[in-house]
């Protein structure tokens, strides 16, 4: 088994004190990997992965990076930690050119590695190169989600961090978004990703948990889990599919 | 007519747009309209006008640098003067603006400064009195640059400073990683943090360059006009106005306002009276924010 990049012990948060949305959940991510965070409409998986990014206040519980305690480390020195995290929405600055979203990034780079950096980016993600001085507002929903992975990955993340980056993309995109994700695992970055649409994910993912009000209920191998009849149950009787076009009831 | 009337403007457009610089970066980073701007420029002046007094008292007389008005004394108190404006800004900040800005409530942290500008001023009032002062009482002789238009050296000398700020800043914000955090931060404040932005340091850096900016203007109305504890108070709608009218967040957006308000101005005096002055860069206001409502070079978000 190799090493373990990302270790979540007993995590709890929430927005409010007294009012945790996330209650006890624990993960593990080793390097390489692409761990999956599935579970119901609700069920905290956004919170989760937020609190781990520092965007929402942890009470209790240890978020644990190659084997540096970054617990409720601020969001800004997330980065410089190594963990880069990708928000669902807004993740891109609009109003900015796609060559300034990738330098704005670059904060903790040394200077002089900088142009070489993003050269690669755009050697990984040519359609950026193309479209190096448009505003990034002007983007195509996939281009969107290419560029906010790639300001991500631009600082040599230990883990990159994805929050839905299937969310609101139509189906051709979200191929495309998932087969750029299983690429960028191939090239040795460790990913955790939360995600709605339970078939594109587990068909990427090494190992999946489930995540049910606030705690992992489920963990398993990605391509098992989705016949797993414990996953179906967890969903309320439905089979993760369901839950991916759009909520469970 | 007589084309005086832009040298006039393009003076008072100078000293406006650079005020409304800080304005419009106060508004889009800090997100809120700091009404004490207007004192910072006031309070920047009187403090070039102490260290140019101070240097006057230890090295006595110092010839002024031929064929302006002052010499280096004015110079080294200006960069002085900047210094202490933007640690007034930084100061005014951690006592005041960040702790009301941290409970969320804009409209607060605008009173707050409107409560801040009163008590500036009025401290000015109480310690140099309310009389005008000036930098220098020599009067220079303007010069005939054709077309009907006179200048003086100081005159060209401010634009030409003004000219070197504005271009310093406007470098600063798109070729440089602190403009660069600045814009982002304006755009996007959550997304910011998560690139690694420490906002603490970027709000810091905007009140630097807004204070820095405030005493250079002030100075500039100080050389060619007046100083006074109203000077910078006087100037805080035309400044707005610039700001609005070149599109918040730009700096070019609001060095043009700022001219297009000083030129409106200056021809509104020799076109039908200087009764009319300050109601003209409104009429202008409005009339572009009726086509552009968001300014010459604001952008529209998504």
């Amino acid at each position: 088994m190799s090493e373990t990049v990302l270790d979540v012990r007993d995590l709890e948060a929430g927005y409010e004190p007294g009012v945790p949305i996330v209650r006890g959940a624990s993960i593990t991510v080793r390097k390489s990997e692409i761990v999956v965070v599935l579970g119901p409409n609700g069920a905290g998986k956004s919170s989760f992965i937020k609190a781990i990014a520092g965007l929402v206040p942890i009470t209790g519980g240890t978020v644990l990076l190659d084997g540096k305690d970054i617990t409720a480390a601020p969001a800004h020195t997330m980065v410089r930690l190594g963990l880069a995290f990708v928000p669902q929405t807004e993740n891109i600055f609009q109003l900015m050119s796609v060559e300034d979203n990738l330098k704005v990034a670059c904060g903790i780079l040394e200077r002089r590695e900088i142009p070489a950096r993003i050269d690669e980016m755009y050697a990984a993600f040519p359609d950026l190169m193309r479209q190096r001085r448009t505003a990034a507002g002007n983007l195509s929903g996939g281009q969107r989600q290419m560029l906010a992975v790639a300001r991500a990955l631009i600082v040599h993340p230990k883990v990159l961090v994805l929050d839905e980056p299937s969310a609101g993309l139509s189906p051709k995109f979200v191929s495309m978004v998932f087969e750029m994700l299983a690429g960028i695992r191939k090239s040795g970055v460790t990913i955790l990703l939360v995600e709605q649409n339970a078939k594109a994910a587990l068909a990427i993912g090494d190992r999946a948990y489930v995540l049910v009000e606030g705690k992992d209920r489920h963990e398993g191998i990605a391509s098992e889990l989705w016949n797993d009849p414990v996953v179906a149950e967890l969903y309320l009787g439905q089979r993760p599919s369901h839950a991916s076009k759009g909520g469970v009831a | 007519m007589s084309l005086q009337f832009v040298i006039d403007g393009l003076l008072t457009g100078s000293m406006i747009g650079l005020g409304a610089i800080g304005v419009t970066l106060t508004y889009s980073i800090l997100r809120f309209s700091n009404f004490a701007h207007g004192d910072f420029m006031a309070w920047g002046t009187y403090a070039t006008l102490a260290v140019v007094s101070a240097i006057g008292a230890t090295f006595g007389k110092v010839a002024p640098i031929a064929p302006l008005s002052f010499g280096w004394p004015l110079l080294v108190a200006l960069v002085v003067g900047m210094a202490f404006t933007a640690l007034l800004a930084l100061l005014l900040d951690r006592v005041l603006f960040s702790r009301l800005r941290s409970q969320g409530q804009a409209i607060i942290v605008v009173m707050a400064s409107f409560g801040a500008s009163m008590a500036l001023r009025s401290l000015l009032e109480f310690t140099f009195t309310s009389r005008p002062t000036y930098f220098s009482r020599a009067i220079q002789i303007a010069m005939p640059v054709g077309f009907g238009i006179r200048i003086t050296p100081d005159q060209i000398a401010l634009l030409l400073l003004t000219a070197v700020l504005v271009l310093g800043v406007h470098l600063l914000m798109t070729r440089t990683q602190t403009g660069r955090a600045m814009q982002a931060l304006s755009q996007n404040a959550a997304l910011a943090r998560i690139v690694g932005i420490d906002v603490a340091s970027v709000v810091r850096v905007t009140w630097i360059i807004g204070g820095a900016l405030a005493c250079v203007a002030g100075v500039m109305i100080g050389i060619l006009v007046q100083i006074r504890p109203f000077m910078g108070f006087d100037m805080l709608l035309p400044m707005f106005a610039a700001a609005i009218l070149g599109g918040i967040g730009s700096i070019p957006g609001a060095v043009l306002g700022g001219l297009i308000i000083g030129l409106a101005e200056a021809g509104a005096v020799q076109l039908i009276g200087a009764e009319w002055r300050a109601a003209v860069s409104f009429i202008i206001l409005m009339a572009v924010l009726f086509v552009r409502p968001i300014g010459l070079f604001g952008v529209r978000e998504r």
